[in-house]
């Protein structure tokens, strides 16, 4: 979403941000000075950040709870799996929720698209924890749950900006390449799909960071993730392990969103940016 | 399940009643941050992409991640929720509420000084009402995030539907656990689609017909 | 006259048509079952290599039929031919390969270069990648745009008249028999308009298309159309016919109203600047020395040369006294206003440039720019004198007969 956008209601009680709406789709985008600040601030940050907590656990008098704890195998490790949680939930995201959105919004289907984003707009509205953990209950603790639930519920933004994104091309256009002579796959591939791209990642980039943060309960179900560092934290009343675990969450997710914000830069086609 | 619910009648009505407050408390408490957080970037506007900065940062910052943050400042119980909710709850306002503020014609802004308003003046008649569709935008979005955020917040012990949850996940395969995290999870999709649809009537009384859409 | 038979035009027919034919027969579309069809058993012929208007108020029906040329909108019942090929025995696909489309603005694919969307056609056609390239320089040239400079340019990289321009280099790309023109010059400004107009028909007159075009316009269909179709409610014909024709002997009321007063000035539209008799300028050209120049301009007792570039296009309009150096000099501001119009131009446009030109006259050019007089402010009044003392001479006889 870019910086100048007010938000707008359409997720429920998510605990993590709403989904992007496309900002104006066909506004002509250009990097802001807003979003460059975040280009270049984010990955800035990150590395302070990250650079002062390793150095931080590199020379720290640890006790032995502490030092298993913060293992560098471990941690590294945890980065792992939340890191592979993250992708695996955004990747059945843009292989269900953009296939479902070019389907809804092509004319045999285009009257059914408002129903759908209802009822995934319903799905939005339960607590992720307690998605997450019902689901557990009913198919079993471990990965493959948790990244059904992380995709159900980074879902939404994907569909929505897809449905937003091709609707908001220029119906114009749509014509002039159909009098040209383009088939309607020809027509979705080299003019819609292209024009709607910037608004579609933006919704993948909202998905990413959806995903990323509720990874952090995968945990909870055996799946994994920095999340249990917090976990150990409290249990084990650690401070020192609490706040290295909030630490690396938040910057692990501060990564994503800046990987997602290159990931819609570069695919904003070169005439549009 | 019914059996269930009817049993625990109390405690969950309880627990309902604790959710709610403590979103709304929050989320009031954000909004009046937020607007004045506002209202100070739109008149120093160097200091805009800062509040842009910490908004895009800060709703990036998973929950938990900054609740794991808190604890130790703050303790467990009620006061991380307070903290972590109204963290997050003010975010969107913050937006909205720049987004809305700076979208008020500064020819608007001379009229009313042109006619004598002094700036409080100004803005509680001018500037907040116009405004205030976009400012209550990011109230909705806000108040639907806390009743989420609030039942994570549960995790440290604090009030609310998200200990229900909790209680769920630590009694698991006990012959109630699916009950307690099923009834708190609807519970709160209730309770969340009610606020805002309390919120949507609060914006048809208090949105000025000459504006509206 | 609501013949749908094509009458003689005044124009001589043209040498070399590579247009095509297109009849329409009967052609019906209802959008609904109840109700008259927007567009009720229009039989029409649009003669082979000939511009024709279609204009009407809105909601007359102008660009339904339109689009059934091109199959966007299919007919209900009724056929259209292009060269007596039944437009519907065809895969609306291959159809629309082979008929240009130009529209509003240019329409042009924010996200292609120049380039690529002149060359979309060409490729969807397969043709290979040098021939598309080919083909690129060519139709930028021929719509007056430099392709090195215009090549790799994005749409929102050029002005409102530039992206026109390229849409109709687009629509041209397949070097197709039928062009089709819906509202082409609606989104630009009333000078750039008219530029545009005046180079559409230089194209028009090397190419010899079958051009059909949609317009509000009656000016421009006036100043555009060999034929214009003034059509009413539900596509029903209420005069096709020549431009003169239409001016001259309004079918009816509703034509009359629709062409609107002035019919004596509109009569200014049909004639083009190419009859006036253009005075020889002195020229000269960016790099010569300008010792020669200035020799010829006072033999010629002329105090200003039009600056011609190497493909003889004038690029400055300057006066003597400010060649000072030692060569011809290119203009310093490229995008000033040349005060130039297209030999095909109507007076009405000369009149107009002539207004805000320092000079008292304009620079007329001709195929592709380039450079062929200048028309002065005399010799327009004396055309416009002698074919009204011709009206007046010709309306007497009538009176007398």
């Amino acid at each position: 979403m870019s910086s100048d956008t007010a938000i707008t209601p359409p997720s429920r009680a998510g605990d993590v941000p709403p989904p992007a709406q496309g900002d104006g789709a066909r506004s002509r985008r250009r990097v802001s000075r807003d979003d460059l600040g975040l280009l270049l601030g984010l990955p800035a940050l990150c590395a302070v950040l990250l650079g002062g907590w390793a150095l931080w656990r590199a020379t720290a008098d640890l006790d032995d709870i502490e030092a298993r704890s913060l293992a560098w195998g471990l941690i590294v490790e945890l980065f792992g799996e939340h890191l592979l949680l993250t992708a695996l939930s955004a990747g059945a995201v843009i292989l269900t929720a953009i296939p479902l959105g070019i389907a809804l919004t092509r004319p045999a289907a285009r009257r059914a698209a408002p129903a759908v984003v209802t009822v995934a707009n319903f799905g939005q509205a339960a607590p992720a924890i307690g998605i997450l953990i019902l689901l557990a209950m009913w198919l079993g603790f471990g990965v493959p749950v948790a990244v059904l639930a992380l995709s159900l519920y980074a879902f939404l933004p994907v569909l929505q900006n897809t449905i937003v994104g091709l609707q908001g091309v220029d119906q114009t256009l749509v014509e002039a390449a159909r009098g040209m002579g383009m088939s309607r796959w020809s027509v979705l591939g080299r003019i819609e799909l292209p024009l709607a791209l910037p608004v579609i990642m933006a919704g993948v980039r909202t998905a990413l960071v959806l995903a990323v943060g509720t990874a952090a309960f995968a945990t909870f179900i055996n799946a994994g993730g920095l999340g249990s560092v917090i976990t150990t934290g409290l249990y084990l009343f650690r401070n020192s392990v609490l706040i290295s675990g909030g630490l690396l969450i938040a910057v692990l997710a501060l990564l994503v969103d800046w990987a997602g914000r290159v990931l819609e830069l570069v695919a904003t086609p070169k005439g549009m940016r | 399940m019914l059996e269930f619910v009817l049993d625990r009648a109390p405690d969950l009505a309880y627990r309902s009643f604790q959710h709610v407050s403590l979103v709304v408390q929050c989320v009031a408490l954000a909004t009046v941050v937020a607007v004045a957080a506002a209202l100070l970037v739109t008149t120093v506007p160097r200091l805009k992409p800062v509040a842009n900065f910490i908004s895009s940062v800060g709703l990036t910052v998973p929950s938990l991640a900054l609740l794991g943050l808190m604890l130790p400042v703050v303790g467990i119980g009620t006061l991380p929720s307070v903290a972590v909710v109204t963290f997050y709850a003010a975010l969107p306002i913050l937006r909205n509420a720049v987004v809305g503020l700076e979208g008020v014609s500064a020819n608007l802004l001379e009229s009313a000084r042109g006619m004598g308003m002094n700036p409080l003046l100004t803005f509680l008649r001018v500037q907040l009402p116009m405004a205030w569709p976009v400012i209550l935008a990011g109230l909705r979005v806000s108040t639907q995030m806390s009743m989420g955020v609030a039942a994570i917040a549960a995790y440290a012990l604090g009030p609310g539907l998200g200990g229900w949850i909790f209680t769920g996940l630590a009694q698991i395969g006990g012959q109630n656990a699916v009950n307690y995290a099923l009834t708190a999870t609807i519970a709160i999709v209730v309770l969340a689609l009610l606020l805002d649809l309390l919120l949507r009537l609060l914006g048809r009384f208090t949105i000025s017909r000459g504006i509206s859409a | 006259m609501t013949t749908t038979e094509p009458t003689p035009t005044t124009d001589a027919a043209p040498e070399s048509v590579s247009g095509a034919e297109i009849v329409f027969d009967r052609v019906t579309k209802s959008y609904s079952s109840q109700g008259r069809p927007a567009v009720d058993s229009l039989s029409l012929t649009i003669p082979a290599g000939q511009i024709v208007m279609f204009v009407g108020p809105s909601g007359c029906g102008k660009t339904t039929s339109l689009k059934m040329i091109n199959r966007l909108h299919e007919p209900t019942s009724g056929t259209i031919t292009i060269n007596g090929k039944d437009v519907r025995g065809q895969d609306p696909d291959d159809l629309r390969r082979q008929v240009g489309y130009v529209i509003q603005g240019g329409s042009l694919f924010p996200h292609m270069t120049v380039a690529q969307n002149i060359g979309l056609v060409p490729g969807l056609l397969r043709w290979d990648k040098q021939r598309i390239a080919e083909r690129v320089e060519e139709l930028l040239d021929l719509v007056g745009l430099d392709p090195v400079r215009y090549r790799d340019r994005f749409p929102r990289e050029l002005s409102g008249g530039q992206q026109q321009r390229v849409g109709v280099a687009r629509g041209l790309a397949a070097d197709p028999p039928v062009i089709l023109m819906d509202e082409p010059f609606g989104a630009v400004d009333p000078i750039t308009r008219q530029r545009l107009q005046d180079e559409l028909m230089s194209i028009q007159s090397e190419l010899k298309k079958t051009i059909v075009c949609v317009t509000h316009d009656i000016d421009e269909a006036i100043k555009l159309g060999d034929r214009i179709l003034i059509l009413q409610e539900h596509a029903q014909i209420a005069q096709y016919d020549t431009p003169e024709a239409i001016l001259s002997a309004p079918a009816n009321e509703f034509v009359e109203d629709f062409v609107g007063s002035g019919s004596a000035l509109k009569a200014l539209s049909l004639t083009r600047v190419e009859e006036v008799e253009l005075t020889e300028w002195t020229t000269a050209t960016v790099g010569e020395p300008v010792g020669p120049v200035l020799e010829r301009a006072r033999a010629a007792r002329q105090k200003s040369v039009v600056v011609l570039d190497q493909r003889r296009r004038p690029v400055d309009w300057v006066n003597i006294k400010a060649l000072t150096g030692e060569t011809v000099p290119a203009p310093v501001d490229e995008a000033r206003d040349l005060h130039q119009i297209d030999h095909r131009a109507t007076l009405n446009d000369a009149l107009d440039t002539m207004l805000v030109s320092a000079y008292a006259g304009v620079i007329v050019t001709g195929r592709r720019d380039q450079y062929v007089g200048v028309a002065t402010f005399e010799a327009v009044t004396a055309l416009i004198t002698a074919r009204n003392e011709a009206a007046r001479q010709a309306q007497e006889d009538a009176d007398e007969q």
